[in-house]
Order: structure tokens, then C-alpha cells, then sequence
């Protein structure tokens, strides 16, 4: 180990030592402008080309820089404009220059690694980048859903309606079966926690008393969620291991690199922006409605059975000739409307040695249902301070507060959840509140969601730090040598606190003969991370090409303790937990330790049209069942780019990389254990745990080739990406079944195969360009197919509630995301000769659906108009299968909408016809996820600047803007939202609908200023 | 150049700490290591897995899926309307059984099993733990095969002619073991109740006296903490299991279990309830009874336990029904089902649930001397059947023929109300006694409800074995 580590510092070491030297020099000034509009870019970065001179722009877009008195080159770049070379023939002290709009965004600097990065243009993997400029049209909680529909291959999706976040990000489709499905989201250089704490409302759902043991169905918010869209400048996303392989074992889910705003050397900025809005339901599952007591009782009461129900229908079916009343129960329970804000201020500027940015934010949305809703405030400082020519420091501090207030859905096994109590219950039985502030008690079911909602609580509130130091130290920088040093640390420290409260005035709580029910969830994370690398650039004097070599190391140490407190009976309904006579307290820790070494050589060469890359990382942890193995992840990539091939194509690239990643095992797999947390009456006890780990338990590993163009088109009029891509993961995490009669359910082994592969594409076209007048139109395309190659092990259920009612199978031959179930043979069946021994009727257990999407597209469209700009963006997903088992709920309660409707030709309606079919053709309850979705929409005015100025002297802009975001969706599906995870976040197992919180949309006015 | 060096000494200086102050070790932080029980075993491991067996054993008894309620359902003691779960019904009633669901009868396998492999750990520690005298270890192995033994006879008692499996190793990578027939796992049920009876009876020797078990037992066992006392279950358990093979034709059997009434706490005129239970508490990391569902949200009673019930000389129905079951205001209804009556057997969340209690031990009595059906042998069983109906039911004296099959419904009636809802009773008798066919067959909205004879196997457990055994798949009932 030491011996490594002295070789990587030797080697850091040879680096240093060359020295450099400077010539005569004379001051040039100039001004940089728009090329579109005339205005002054402020921030652009003015280079001597082959030098290390570098200036930036005031805000008046002037700059001053003295140089050497030979003809020269000026480089000069700003954010979002296409770059452009100047000459300088010797003498010349003036320089103006107008800069065209980047609209593809093919200048912006994509990592290559964990401390370097090129030029998109140049890049030889799809890095996809979305910028500050495309993030908050609609604003929104969470910062993925800032994504949905702007990267071709990423899957994102929300998996309920709840506000405040618990989206899945996907990237390439399935990478993993067991193992964290999540992405690894590296922000200013540290990596945070995404990890997902479940609020305990098991405790009262006892969602998982049923087949599935696990606070998943719990409505779990991955904390990704703490961070506020508002900070970010850009978002790289690494899509699969090719590009993430110098993130090693953590990365195969790949990455998302996120870079905060930092400021800029100049007079302060002030930006204002101040919205209000409001939430509304966006689609109900609707209700059977009865025409008259008849109908009722034949439901609910049928002869000669059951006379009191009769009574009870007949009693509230009491309108003229035994009508029944129809009440909207979503809507007694979903209408809520409460205003909604966000208010964010920022300020930034500095001196040439001093930049800061600094921000807050406070957001408050509230929920559709009583008592719901999120909450952020967010205060964020970034400092850059220049100590000296060569030593650049960086502070990053984000102190964030959330809270989510998320209701009561999903999976129940009480009668607790919202809409598992909705589907028992008949439209024609009265929820709503009664005068007197009291609640109607449900006869058909004990429980009344309305009164639920009003008077419990469910509440996450996160505390977050995170915190990074950056050093770099441009230790050699002289003619052709270029080194760097740097050195990150970063902390990411949250408290997390679920409190839920059901008083005892609930109507379900005396069900469990312990009336109230209040529950305490404190969990604490720590994320500690180090990374010290060298970048080594060699570019000789002729620039002929350029040689840049980096080394490191990232050290990564998580920290995660969760302790619960259940308390049920409380005395006189006090929430605190102590005021319980039934309490029960578990704990569970995890701790992680991971090292990892890389080094990466890229090389840029034939004026800068070809660039090579090859690198490898090493990586050790302690998840592994050995912690002082080292992991190996090489990686090497190529790409050149032809210029003018042909006459409408300005520039064509052709790309290729390889490259290799990896998926710890969670903590506790290595591990067989003796529980020690039971006891029986009282009395304390040790049993065996039942699961194993394999003695050489280890990383899955992805091996992703991918290939591609990129071309720009008709002098920069349209860009289009198109990637291939085909990832192969092996030693996946599997749980080998163990047949249970040998006491232990199951051992975590290495082993299998997943291939993956898969298409992207994203075109950008510029349709109009008019001075007045421009039409930007952006589309992406997407969609991938997966096949488990090969399985040591019999097939396995991934999720699911059972082939009985559909589950997620893993089988050798077939898609990871096929749901299998039972279904009956039919005539055909057996005349396909595939069930040899078989007769027509027989229940067998067949793949019934899969829920990855047969593929995804986007619709991105920018018009602007003089000061008008309008922004929309429609999200299509075609195919993919659910489980509505939410629809099997609602038909078991006879109130499916459609539920009576008659079948031609039978007896039997849709209803009752659907659950014949329970359990022996459980494909009733699977349809198809297509849909498409107006994601975002923005109607934006500049105000003129005159008319700013004449308010203000200082003001710079002001924007007035309508937006909305999930305005209309258009589906075949009858639940309440084809975005939907019953399970949370699942490598496989998504698209399981359980009573999920309903959907909203939300419309929002804005204000912003600048000065 | 002299600064860069220094600078570049620094910097590998801080490479070199970085590195060197890594180690990458992290234990369990959770629980404590199996490897350390079964390589180094201390006292207090020992005795505290010994309890542990307790806990094991208790798993999945009360839950609303568990061994109880679900055996329950089939046997038409109880329906489960849980309105989140129509499986309740339309598995559990209208069928098929599914092997592959875990939570519809694979819970009823996997429990047990998990506890008999702690049990073997056990076994194996108490082998090689320091610090435990002879007569400890004899008193904790005693134990640990009759926990052992009601472990299998609860799998058994699922799986009926399926048969199960009788692992022998402790190693969970083993290659599973074969599956035995339903006559060998109830051969190993009798060689485990008398092997743990010799233990026990060897502790006792020991000492030279009851010896009181060194470590503690849960208050459902309160009375049978010594080696002597805890014989008297381990011989009630035994005559559970003699009486089982009695009605599947072994006609010594009735014998074997009078010997095994003898040595019990059989008590005609004692408390009816004396017994051993599962415990349950509201503590910290305890379990509670879900059978307690107070408001009948979930668990009802069978409405024809109320129809077939006999009547009191007054009029009124069997006390047993008086004091089990409640009528509810209205009644519940679930697919077409219907119930106005709820349990009230269970009257707190932390009421214990019947392991083996005196009742059903006078009931084992009245149905050894059925089965041996000899004049003396068919009085003897009068006596025991009227103190039952007496006692328990507040019923006249039995009035009936007194022949072996006239005798053998009344003795049917009498466990089925006597044992009511405590662990499956009515489903494993008339099967027993080849009367699944007397269930009735619920009309729900969608079919007609099936009667199971036995749960298939887990997938799990067949995945791993080629051929699948006979027992695997589904079973659809007739």
C-alpha cells in the first residue's frame, strides 16, 4: 500500500521543477460585444494564445491586458457565445470583437476527469451538459425534475405525486439489479449523499407486513432533493461507464458533475427573483357513481345476506326515488390550493483577486392535499480568492433547510393510506368535514382520509451542510510546461428528522387497540471526501499538440446512523413519543471508507482536432469482502473532428470510447450476523441472522463501449449528437436464493451478465434567426434494451407482490424489466405447441409486461420575439408497462369508474370481468405507461431597459415571466400518474402502482431583477 | 526551484499521511459476528440464544399472514376482509395456493426453519462453550430439541404429505437436503421430543434434583422453567404429535400418547389454560398479538361457528362461543362474503397465544382412548369429552352414542371450540380426519371458495433442487 502511494507521490513529485521566463510586454484594450444584439459581454476571458495571459471583461465588456510586442493571437471566450481568435499584428493596442451565441452549448468545458476537462466540441464521449440558462423556466422542489425531457438517455422520473422530491434518475436503462440504482452526483468536486431515508410510516401502513419486508414502499425522498436548482450554473452528466470510469466503483449508475454559480471581478450584481403560484390536481382516478339504493345493495349487500348494510345504503340513498348522492372524494380530499412563493436573492462581483457569490432562498409549495407541502430555505457562499499569481483558493458553503410534508400514501396493509381507503369506499358516503369541525366516520372502511390528512402529520425536515475547499496551485507555468496541483475537501453533513403523528381522534387509530401513534426518525449522515491530483499539460512551442497528464487520489468516507422510535397508545394524544405506552426503538449504522487512485493521459493534437484519452483508477473499500483489494477501471477514448467535410457540414466528429465502472455492495452484505435486537416477552434473545455475504464479495463491474457523431450543420444552424452505446455488466450483486429449509434465506454472490444497449440522439436546430425573431428547437431521442445474458442462478423475483398478482422476474434469456405473472392458457396458447403437457386453462406464470419504454423523446422549443421569449418543453414516453394495482384496489371495492359498465354479449361487466382474471390472468392489471407530458412552459418579457433605467439608474433588467410546469398529460392510462414507483427508487422493480400521492400542476407568475 | 521543492515535498507529504492513516476496515456495526458464535462461544451467547429460540419460534405465529391467521382462513375458523390485501381472500380461500408468494404461506416455512438452524448453531456451541457446567449444557439441549421438535411439527403440520426437508447441516451453503416424507419428519419429531426428554431428565440427574434452566424464559413459560417441569411439555407436545399419528393409522400410537399424558400436566380438574404460550409485549423490540384486532377491521369470525354451535341447557349457544366471540353492530363484507362476528379470544395486543395448554391435552386423552375404542377405553373418553363440555362448553353431559364414530364427531365438535383460532386446529383435524370436505364452500362475488389439504413449497426451495419435488408449484384445492 505505502509503496503505491510513494510511487504516485514520486511521481507528482518529477512533475515539478521546470521553470519559465517572460518577455516585453504592451497594454491592450479592448471591448467585447454581442454579435446578435449589440450589447456588452461581460465576463468573457480574453487568452494570448500560447501564453498564460488572460484578462476578463468588465461589465461594460471592456478589458485591459499587457502582452508581448510580437503579432499575436487573442482567444476570447464568455459563456454561451461561440469562442473566436483575433489577430493582433504588432502595435495594434485596440481590439474590438463581437461574439456569436453558442446556442448548442458546443464550447462549454465537459470533464474528462475528476480534475480535467476539454472542450465539448473536442470531447470524445457524449457528455451532456445542461447550463444555468435551461434550469428553472418552471421552477421546481427538486433539482431532477429540472432535468426531465434535456438529456437524451436520461430516465427521470418522479415516483409519486408527493411533494418535496423522490425522483429516480436512470441513465442508459438498467445497470444493476441489487445493487444502488442511484447516480453519483459529485457537486463543486465533492461527492454528496443521494441516499433515501424511509419516515417510518410502516409503522402504520404496515406496508411491508406483506410480502416485502423494507420501508421502500415508505415514500422515500432521495436527498438529492436538499439541493436548490437555483445555485447551479451547469450540470454535466456522464451517461455510463465510458466517461465515468474515472469515478471507479461508485460509478456506474454514472455521474452528475454539478457546478455551483461563482462569482465574477466587478462591481456588485444584485439578482431578485420572486415567484407565487399555486398547486392544483392534475388528473383524479375518478369514482363509480350509483345511480340508486338498488345498485348499491346489489354491490354491497347482496340477498339474503347482510341487512345492515342494506339499512345503512338505504339510509344515505334516501334522494327522490331511492337516488344515491354522488360526493367527489378526490376531491374532498386533493382540492387544496394554497399560495405559493419562492424568493431568491443573489449577489456576486468581486476584484481581480476576490470574486463571491453569495445566495438565498426561500421556497415554500404547497400541497394539494391538507397538511402537505415543501419548504427550502438555502443560503449559499462561494469565494474565490487568488493569493499570488499562481495559487487560486475556493470556498463553497450551501447550508440548506427542507421540509416535506408528504401525506399518507402508497401501500398499506391498515386501511390507512389515502387512496387504499378511497378505493373501499363508494361515492356515495360523505367524507368531507362536517360543521363543527368535525369529521363524517366511514362505515365501509374505518378510516377517513379526509380527517387523516387533517389531523396527522408527516414530516421530513433536513438540515444540510455541505461545504468544499478547493486549492490549486499553478506550481509551473512557462512556455510549454503547465502544472497544477489541486486539492478538494468536502463535507456533507445532514440531520434528517421524520416526525408523523396520528392522533387518537383518527378514526383508524383505535384499530390496532393502541389509539395514537407518533413516530421519531433521526438519522445523521456524514460525507467526507479528499481529492488530491496533478495535472501535468505539455504543449511544445511548434503547438502541435498538447499532452495532459493527470494523477490522484479521492479518499470517501460515509457515515450513516438511523435510529427509530415508535410509540403507540399516547397518553391524552400528546405527540411526543415519550407519551407512548407501546415504544419500541431500533438503530441501524453503517459506516463506508473507500481509496481510490487514477492517473489519465489525454492527448490533443492536429490543432486540436484529435484528442486521446486513456486513463485507469484503482479502488479499495470497505464494502468490498476484501477492503485492501484494489479494483482496477481502465478507460481510453478517441475522437477527431473533421472540419467542412462537405458544404452544409461546418464540422463532423466522430467519437468512440471504452470504458469501465463499478457497483459497491451495500454495507452489511459482506457480513452473516446474530440479531440481537428481539425480544420475546420481555425477555431478550439472540437469533441467526438470515442473510450471507460470499467470501469474496466485490464490485460489479460495467464494461460500456460507446461510439458516435456530432456534426454542426449548415453554418451553425442545427447540431445534431448520435451515440451507440453497449455496457455489459458482470459480477452483479445477485441474493442467491437459498433454499430456506437450510435457515438462511439468502447469500449476496458476484455473478451474471446484463447487456445493455442503446440509442441517443439530440438534435438542435435554429429554424429562424431574425434579428427580432429567433426559433430554437431542440429534440432528443433516446432508447435502450437490456437482456440478462447470463444468470448462474435460477430466476429470482426483483419486486413485485407475487406471480399471483405480477412481479419482477430476473431470468437468464429475458429483459431485467419483464413482469411476469400468472396467466391462463387459452386455446391459441396450447395450439402453439409452446406448452407441451399443458391443457387450455391452465395457470402458468408468464411474462405479462416490462417497464422500460419502448423510447423516449423531447420537444424542447425557444421562440423569442423582440422581448418576448417563449419556452416549452413536451416529454414523450412511448411504452412501457404498470401494474395498476391501484385498479385492482378500486375493482375489489366494486368503485373502479368503469366498474358496472356492461360487456356486449356477457353477463359479466368490465369490472367483474377484470377480476375474474385475479390471480389467474393477472395481465388485467397491466397498461401501458405511454405518455406525454407539457413539462414546462414559459412566457417570459424583457422589460426594455429604458423603461429599467427610468425606474432605477442602477437597474440592469427585469423580466416578467408566466410559467407552469406538468400543464397537460395525455395518456392511455387510467391510474393517477404513468410516473410512478410504489417502491421508491428501484434498479428494476418501477412502474408498480399502489395508491400513490396524486399528481399536481402548478402555474407560477414571476418577477426578476438585476441590478 | 528551492520553493517548488519544498512545495513539492509538502505535498507529498500530505499524499504520504493521507494514505498511511487509511485503514479500511469497518466491522458490523450492527450485530455481532456468527463466526465468533460458532468458533468461540461464550456463556453468555449460549444462554442468550437460547432464549433467542423462543423469539424464533414465536416469529410468524401472530402476524395477520402468519401461522395462526392464516391456518385459520383455511379451515374456516376466521376470514380476513384487510379491505389493503384481497388476498386474504382470493388466495387463501379461492386458491390456487402459490408457492412463490412469501407472504401467503412461505412465511410458514421459512420461520421455522431459520429457528431450527439456530437451534442447530445452539447445539453446536454448547459443544464447545467454556464455562457452562454438564448439567447446564444437558438442561439448554433438552431445551433446544423440543423447541426444535415444535418447529418441525409446525412445518409439517403445513406441508402435510409433502413432506420437508431435515437439514443436518449448519452450513447455509450446503447443498439443501432431501426432502422426507410426511412419516419421517413426524419419526423426527419423536426421536428430537425423546431425545430432549433424556437430556432433560440427565440435567435433572445431575443435580440431583429439578434444576431450574440457566437462562430466561419468557413469562409464557412461567411454571415450566425447571428441567422437570419443562419434561411435562416437552411429553404434552409429544402427545399432540402420538395422537397426529394415531389418526394416520398407527394404532400404537394411542398408547405412546397416553404414556406421553402421563408424564405431562394433564390436570381434568385444573385450570383449563395451563399451558405454555407464545408471549408478547409491547417493549422495546418485542412483538405484539395481531391477532387483537378490536374493531374487527381485518379478522372475523366464520359465521358458522355460530350456526354449529351446540346450545346450553338454557337455550344459550356453547359458552365457548360466548366467550370467543362478539357480535358486531353490523357486519362486514368483502368480496361477497359476509361476517357480523369478530374474535375475542385475544383481548389485548399483548395477550399470549397457546403453544400447548390443558385443555387440549384432556381432548388428546378423550382421543387416544377413541382410537384404541375398547368399551373401558370409549368411557374413559366420555369422562374426559363431558369434562370438556362441562368446563369449558356450560354443555349437558354428553348424551350420544358411544361408539367410536359417533364419539369421535363429538370429540371433533370439542377441539374444534376448544382450540378455537390457537393454531390451525380445525384444518389439521379434519384433515386428519379426512373431513376437508365437510368446509364449506363460501360463495364469493367471483367463485366458490376451495378447500387446501396442504401449502405447497416455496419456490425457494424448490429453485435450488432438480427434479422439483412433488409439493412444488401451485395448489388448487377441491
Amino acid at each position: 500500500m505505502l509503496q503505491r502511494i510513494s510511487f504516485i507521490s514520486l511521481a507528482l513529485c518529477l512533475g515539478v521543477g521546470i521553470g519559465g521566463a517572460a518577455g516585453q510586454q504592451r497594454p491592450i484594450t479592448g471591448k467585447v460585444t454581442s454579435g446578435t444584439t449589440g450589447e456588452p459581454i461581460a465576463g468573457a476571458a480574453i487568452t494570448v494564445v500560447g501564453t498564460p495571459i488572460t484578462a476578463l471583461t468588465n461589465e461594460r465588456g471592456e478589458f485591459t491586458l499587457s502582452a508581448p510586442e510580437a503579432a499575436l493571437t487573442l482567444s476570447i471566450r464568455a459563456v454561451s457565445y461561440k469562442r473566436r481568435e483575433v489577430a493582433v499584428p504588432a502595435g495594434q493596442t485596440t481590439v474590438s470583437a463581437s461574439l456569436d451565441q453558442d446556442v448548442f452549448n458546443l464550447e462549454a468545458v465537459v470533464v474528462t476527469g475528476v480534475a480535467t476537462g476539454v472542450e465539448k466540441r473536442n470531447a470524445s464521449n457524449a457528455v451532456a451538459t445542461v447550463a444555468s440558462t435551461d434550469l428553472g423556466y418552471a421552477p421546481t422542489a427538486s433539482l431532477e425534475q429540472q432535468l426531465q425531457g434535456k438529456v437524451a438517455g436520461a430516465d427521470i422520473q418522479q415516483n409519486s405525486g408527493a411533494p418535496g422530491g423522490g425522483l429516480q434518475v436512470r441513465l442508459r436503462g438498467v445497470t444493476s439489479i441489487n445493487a444502488t440504482a442511484e447516480p453519483l452526483y459529485v457537486v463543486d468536486g465533492v461527492i454528496v449523499s443521494d441516499v433515501a431515508i424511509a419516515s417510518n410510516q410502516n409503522a402504520v401502513t404496515a406496508a411491508s407486513g406483506g410480502s416485502n419486508p423494507s420501508l421502500d414502499q415508505d415514500a422515500l425522498v432521495n436527498r438529492i432533493a436538499d439541493l436548490n436548482p437555483n445555485d447551479i450554473e451547469n450540470i454535466e452528466v456522464l451517461r455510463g461507464a465510458s466517461a465515468s470510469a474515472i469515478y471507479g466503483q461508485k460509478a456506474a449508475n454514472g455521474v452528475l458533475v454539478i457546478t455551483t454559480k461563482r462569482g465574477k471581478a466587478g462591481a456588485p450584481k444584485f439578482d431578485v427573483l420572486q415567484r407565487f403560484g399555486f398547486f392544483e390536481m392534475s388528473n383524479e382516478f375518478g369514482s363509480r357513481t350509483f345511480a340508486d339504493a338498488t345498485e348499491a345493495i346489489a354491490a354491497y349487500a347482496p340477498a339474503p345476506k347482510d341487512s345492515e348494510t342494506a339499512k345503512l345504503v338505504n339510509s344515505i340513498c334516501n334522494l327522490p326515488g331511492g337516488a344515491c348522492p354522488t360526493y367527489n372524494l378526490e376531491e374532498q380530499l386533493a382540492s387544496e390550493k394554497p399560495l405559493s412563493y419562492e424568493t431568491a436573492l443573489s449577489i456576486s462581483g468581486g476584484t481581480d483577486n476576490t470574486q463571491y457569490f453569495a445566495s438565498a432562498t426561500a421556497k415554500d409549495d404547497g400541497g394539494i392535499i391538507a397538511n402537505t407541502g415543501f419548504k427550502r430555505q438555502a443560503v449559499r457562499l462561494n469565494l474565490d480568492q487568488r493569493l499570488g499569481s499562481r495559487v487560486r483558493a475556493t470556498l463553497n458553503t450551501n447550508y440548506t433547510h427542507t421540509v416535506a410534508q408528504r401525506g399518507l400514501t402508497n401501500n398499506d396493509n391498515t386501511g390507512t393510506s389515502f387512496y387504499v381507503v378511497l378505493s373501499a369506499t363508494p361515492s356515495f358516503v360523505n367524507l368531507g368535514k362536517l360543521p363543527g369541525d368535525t369529521f363524517a366516520l366511514n362505515p365501509f372502511v374505518p378510516s377517513n382520509p379526509v380527517q387523516t390528512a387533517a389531523l396527522m402529520k408527516n414530516d421530513e425536515d433536513v438540515w444540510r451542510f455541505i461545504g468544499s475547499l478547493n486549492a490549486q496551485w499553478d506550481a509551473v507555468q512557462a512556455g510549454s510546461h503547465y502544472l497544477r496541483f489541486i486539492a478538494t475537501g468536502g463535507l456533507d453533513q445532514f440531520s434528517q428528522q421524520n416526525s408523523l403523528f396520528f392522533p387518537p381522534e383518527l378514526q383508524f387509530e383505535p384499530n390496532d387497540g393502541e389509539p395514537g401513534t407518533s413516530l421519531l426518525t433521526n438519522s445523521d449522515n456524514l460525507n467526507f471526501n479528499v481529492n488530491a491530483s496533478a495535472v501535468h499539460t505539455y504543449t511544445p512551442s511548434s503547438n502541435a499538440f498538447s499532452a495532459t497528464t493527470s494523477i490522484g487520489l479521492q479518499h470517501a468516507h460515509r457515515e450513516l446512523n438511523v435510529a427509530r422510535i415508535t410509540s403507540r397508545n399516547l397518553t391524552a394524544g400528546q405527540e411526543i413519543v415519550s407519551a407512548g405506552t407501546n415504544i419500541q426503538i431500533t438503530e441501524e449504522r453503517s459506516e463506508i471508507k473507500d481509496l481510490g487512485f487514477f492517473a489519465q493521459e489525454e492527448f490533443l493534437a492536429d490543432q486540436q482536432r484529435l484528442l486521446l484519452t486513456a486513463g485507469i483508477r484503482a479502488d479499495q473499500s470497505s464494502l468490498n469482502a476484501d477492503a485492501t483489494k484494489l479494483y482496477y477501471f481502465p478507460k481510453a477514448s478517441g475522437a477527431y473532428r473533421f472540419r467542412n467535410p462537405t458544404s452544409w457540414i461546418d464540422e463532423l466528429k466522430v467519437r468512440g470510447a471504452y470504458g469501465e465502472s463499478g457497483n459497491e455492495p451495500l454495507y452489511g452484505q459482506k457480513f452473516t450476523g446474530l440479531r440481537i435486537t428481539g425480544k420475546v416477552g420481555g425477555v431478550a434473545g439472540t437469533v441467526a441472522g438470515d442473510t450471507t455475504g460470499a467470501k469474496d464479495l466485490r464490485p460489479e463491474r460495467d464494461r460500456e463501449f460507446e461510439g458516435g457523431i456530432d456534426a454542426t450543420l449548415w453554418g451553425s444552424r442545427a447540431n445534431l449528437e448520435f451515440t451507440v452505446y453497449q455496457k455489459n455488466v458482470s459480477d452483479l450483486l445477485l441474493p442467491r436464493q437459498l433454499a430456506p429449509s437450510g435457515g438462511v434465506n439468502f447469500e449476496i454472490v458476484n455473478g451474471g451478465n446484463l447487456r445493455t444497449r442503446g440509442v441517443e440522439a439530440a438534435l438542435g436546430l435554429v429554424p429562424l434567426q431574425k434579428s427580432d425573431l429567433t426559433w430554437l428547437f431542440r429534440t432528443t431521442f433516446s432508447l435502450n434494451r437490456s437482456l440478462i445474458t447470463e444468470l448462474p442462478l435460477s430466476s429470482f423475483i426483483a419486486g413485485g407482490f407475487g406471480a399471483s398478482i405480477g412481479e419482477f422476474r430476473i431470468e437468464q434469456g429475458a429483459s431485467p424489466t419483464q413482469m411476469v405473472g400468472n396467466d391462463t392458457l387459452t386455446t391459441a396458447d396450447i395450439a402453439s405447441g409452446q406448452y407441451p403437457g399443458h391443457a387450455v386453462g391452465d395457470i402458468v406464470v408468464r411474462k405479462i409486461g416490462d417497464a422500460n419504454p419502448d423510447f423516449r423523446m423531447s420537444f424542447t422549443n425557444d421562440i423569442t420575439y423582440g422581448r418576448l421569449s417563449l419556452h416549452f418543453l413536451l416529454d414523450w414516453q412511448h411504452g412501457s408497462d404498470i401494474l395498476n394495482l391501484t385498479r385492482l384496489l378500486y375493482d375489489f371495492g366494486q368503485v373502479t369508474p368503469d366498474y358496472a359498465n356492461p360487456i356486449p354479449g356477457k353477463t359479466e361487466t368490465v369490472g367483474e370481468h377484470r377480476l375474474a382474471g385475479f390471480q389467474v390472468v393477472s395481465k388485467n392489471y397491466v397498461e401501458s405507461a405511454t405518455f406525454l407530458k407539457l413539462r414546462e412552459v414559459t412566457l417570459t418579457y424583457d422589460l426594455p431597459a429604458t423603461f429599467m433605467h427610468s425606474l432605477w439608474s442602477g437597474a440592469r433588467y427585469g423580466r416578467l415571466s408566466v410559467s407552469g410546469r406538468n400543464l397537460l398529460t395525455s395518456s392511455p392510462y387510467t391510474g393517477l400518474d404513468p410516473e410512478v414507483s410504489n417502491f421508491g427508487n428501484q434498479a428494476v422493480a418501477r412502474n408498480i402502482d399502489v395508491a400513490p400521492f396524486p399528481p399536481s400542476r402548478s402555474f407560477w407568475f414571476s418577477v426578476e431583477l438585476g441590478f | 526551484m528551492k520553493t517548488l521543492s519544498k512545495y513539492s515535498l509538502a505535498a507529498c507529504l500530505g499524499f504520504a499521511v493521507l494514505a498511511a492513516c487509511k485503514d479500511l476496515d469497518v466491522p458490523n456495526l450492527n450485530s455481532p459476528d456468527l463466526g465468533d458464535f460458532q468458533n468461540n462461544p461464550t456463556r453468555s451467547q449460549v444462554l442468550s440464544v437460547a432464549t433467542g429460540l423462543l423469539l424464533g419460534t414465536r416469529t410468524g405465529i401472530a402476524p395477520q399472514n402468519g401461522y395462526v391467521s392464516l391456518l385459520g382462513i383455511v379451515g374456516r375458523e376466521s376470514y380476513n376482509f384487510d379491505p389493503a390485501d384481497p388476498r386474504f381472500v382470493t388466495e387463501m380461500l379461492l386458491g390456487p395456493l402459490d408457492g412463490g408468494s412469501p407472504a401467503f404461506g412461505g412465511n410458514l416455512w421459512a420461520n421455522p426453519y431459520r429457528n431450527i438452524r439456530s437451534a442447530n448453531l445452539e447445539l453446536a456451541a454448547l459443544e464447545k462453550v467454556p464455562l457452562v457446567n454438564d448439567a447446564e449444557k444437558e438442561s439448554m439441549r433438552g431445551f433446544t430439541q423440543t423447541i426444535q421438535a415444535l418447529d418441525y411439527l409446525k412445518i409439517i403440520s403445513t406441508r402435510d404429505s409433502n413432506g420437508a426437508p431435515i437439514p443436518t447441516s449448519i452450513d447455509p451453503l450446503a447443498p439443501p437436503a432431501p426432502v422426507a416424507s410426511r412419516d419421517s419428519v413426524y419419526a423426527h419429531i419423536v426421536r428430537l421430543l425423546d431425545s430432549a426428554a433424556k437430556h432433560l431428565d440427565s440435567a435433572t440427574t445431575l443435580t440431583g434434583g429439578a434444576f431450574a434452566f440457566p437462562f430466561a424464559l419468557s413469562p409464557g413459560f412461567d411454571g415450566f422453567t425447571s428441567t422437570a417441569s419443562f419434561r411435562k411439555a416437552n411429553r404434552a407436545l409429544m402427545a399432540r404429535v402420538q395422537a397426529y399419528k394415531g389418526s394416520f393409522g398407527c394404532a400404537a400410537c394411542w398408547d405412546s400418547a397416553l404414556t406421553a399424558l402421563s408424564g405431562s400436566f394433564i390436570a381434568p380438574s385444573g385450570d383449563l389454560n395451563l399451558g405454555v404460550y407464545y408471549s408478547y409485549a409491547t417493549l422495546s423490540g418485542d412483538e405484539v398479538n395481531a391477532l387483537f384486532d378490536p374493531n374487527a377491521r381485518a379478522i372475523l369470525t366464520h359465521p358458522s361457528i355460530v350456526a354449529d354451535a351446540q346450545l346450553q341447557a338454557g337455550g344459550a349457544k356453547d359458552d365457548r362461543v360466548v366467550r370467543k366471540v362478539a357480535t358486531l353492530s353490523a357486519p362486514k363484507t368483502a368480496q361477497g362474503l359476509s361476517s357480523q362476528y369478530q374474535f375475542v379470544i385475544y383481548g389485548s395486543n399483548i395477550a399470549p397465544i397457546p403453544i400447548i395448554r390443558n385443555e387440549e391435552l384432556i381432548l388428546l386423552r378423550a382421543e387416544a382412548n377413541i382410537g384404541k375404542g375398547g368399551v373401558a377405553d370409549l368411557a374413559a373418553a366420555v369422562a374426559d369429552l363431558d369434562t370438556i363440555r362441562v368446563r369449558s362448553g356450560k354443555l349437558p353431559l354428553y348424551s350420544g352414542a358411544v361408539t367410536q364414530a359417533a364419539l369421535l364427531d363429538e370429540l371433533l365438535y370439542n377441539r374444534r371450540y376448544s382450540l378455537m383460532f390457537e393454531g390451525g386446529h380445525r384444518w389439521i383435524d379434519a384433515r386428519r380426519y379426512g373431513r376437508l370436505g365437510t368446509l364449506p364452500q363460501d360463495a364469493t362475488t367471483t367463485a366458490t371458495a376451495k378447500r387446501f389439504t396442504k401449502f405447497p413449497f416455496p419456490a425457494f426451495e424448490c429453485d435450488p433442487r432438480s427434479p422439483a419435488p412433488s409439493g412444488c408449484g401451485t395448489q388448487v384445492g377441491f
